[in-house]
């Protein structure tokens, strides 16, 4: 009777660990889901650009955050999330399109976008398409934001 | 017991800053080895290394110019192994950054470039740059660049 429980209990115990780890097997769903989930981080990072929250962006930038603007400004997540704050600067509109998530692994993710944007920062006219790089890093179980490349498409 | 507990947090004190120096020298070391490899990619694209870009370029790799023009890897090394290439007498980056983030890392930079296209048009320009790599099988590899004409101080 003994042997019946122990057989039974191994046989649990190897269809659990099936399950998980079918569960943690990275597939085709797997990888596109991760790349949905980086997708939605993209539009996150540009809607609080565009609300102006800075608390959201503090949350989502890795500590050593880096971005460079259009025109070669290279800022650290302080102060990207400084200029978000400025009441001076006007985002009207910003947005991703065409995101396309070119690497992704467990830890690593980096997509190429066409972001738009309409807005005045310190008088300087923002409107314009841009070809943006964004990285994104996992850290601790969750996807953070490690930094930014944008070039303004040049008709 | 009490004098176990003692020499455990003895041991601990001892070694944790050790296993944080460690670290630290691990992480300058990682720094060192990306500064140099930026350069030996720029020397490479200067002399139109294609084998060695062919083996650096990651896959997935993107080139986006000043311009908003994007390239692939593909449509990169064609260009540069094309009638058409460009021919680059300097291309050298200074005050190189480095953002490591596990296995990735983004490199920013100031690249002076003098040059010309295959029609003889001046490529001349100072340029702040976005360079991702990444770490595959224990290599680093070039995932990303974007670049930034740096705008004339008014």
């Amino acid at each position: 009777m003994k042997f019946a429980y122990g057989l039974a209990a191994t046989f649990l115990v190897i269809i659990a660990t099936a399950t998980l780890t079918l569960g943690q097997t990275p597939n085709e769903s797997g990888a596109s889901d991760e790349a949905g989930t980086i997708a939605v981080m993209d539009h996150i990072w540009l809607d609080a650009a565009h609300n102006r929250d800075p608390g959201t962006m503090e949350w989502l930038f890795a500590k050593d955050f880096v971005e460079i603007h259009p025109g070669g400004e290279i800022v650290d997540k302080k102060e990207q999330i400084d200029q978000i704050k400025d009441p001076t600067r006007q985002i009207k509109e910003i947005h991703p399109d065409d995101i396309d998530v070119r690497y992704l692994s467990s830890d690593v993710a980096m997509l190429l976008d066409t972001t738009t944007i309409r807005g005045l920062s310190g008088g300087v006219d923002y409107n314009g398409t841009y070809k943006v790089i964004r990285v994104f890093v996992k850290e601790q179980g969750r996807w953070k934001a490690a930094g930014a490349g944008i070039a303004p498409i040049k008709p | 017991m009490k004098r176990f507990s003692i020499a455990a947090l003895a041991t601990i004190l001892i070694f944790a800053p050790l296993a944080f120096a460690q670290t630290q020298d691990r992480s300058s070391a990682e720094e060192e080895t990306l500064k140099k490899l930026d350069h030996s990619w720029l020397d490479a694209e200067k002399r139109l290394d294609i084998a060695y870009c062919e083996k650096f370029f990651a896959d997935s790799y993107v080139l986006v110019f000043p311009n908003g023009q994007v390239y692939t890897k593909k449509q990169w090394l064609d260009v540069l192994r094309g009638p058409d290439h460009p021919v680059i007498t300097f291309l050298d980056p200074e005050d190189i950054k480095v953002h490591l983030h596990g296995n990735v890392a983004i490199l920013t930079d100031h690249t002076t470039l003098k040059g010309h296209d295959s029609k003889g048009n001046s490529m001349d320009g100072e340029f702040n740059v976005f360079r991702v790599v990444i770490k595959k099988n224990g290599n680093w590899q070039a995932a990303g660049v974007v670049m930034n004409a740096i705008a004339a101080k008014k």
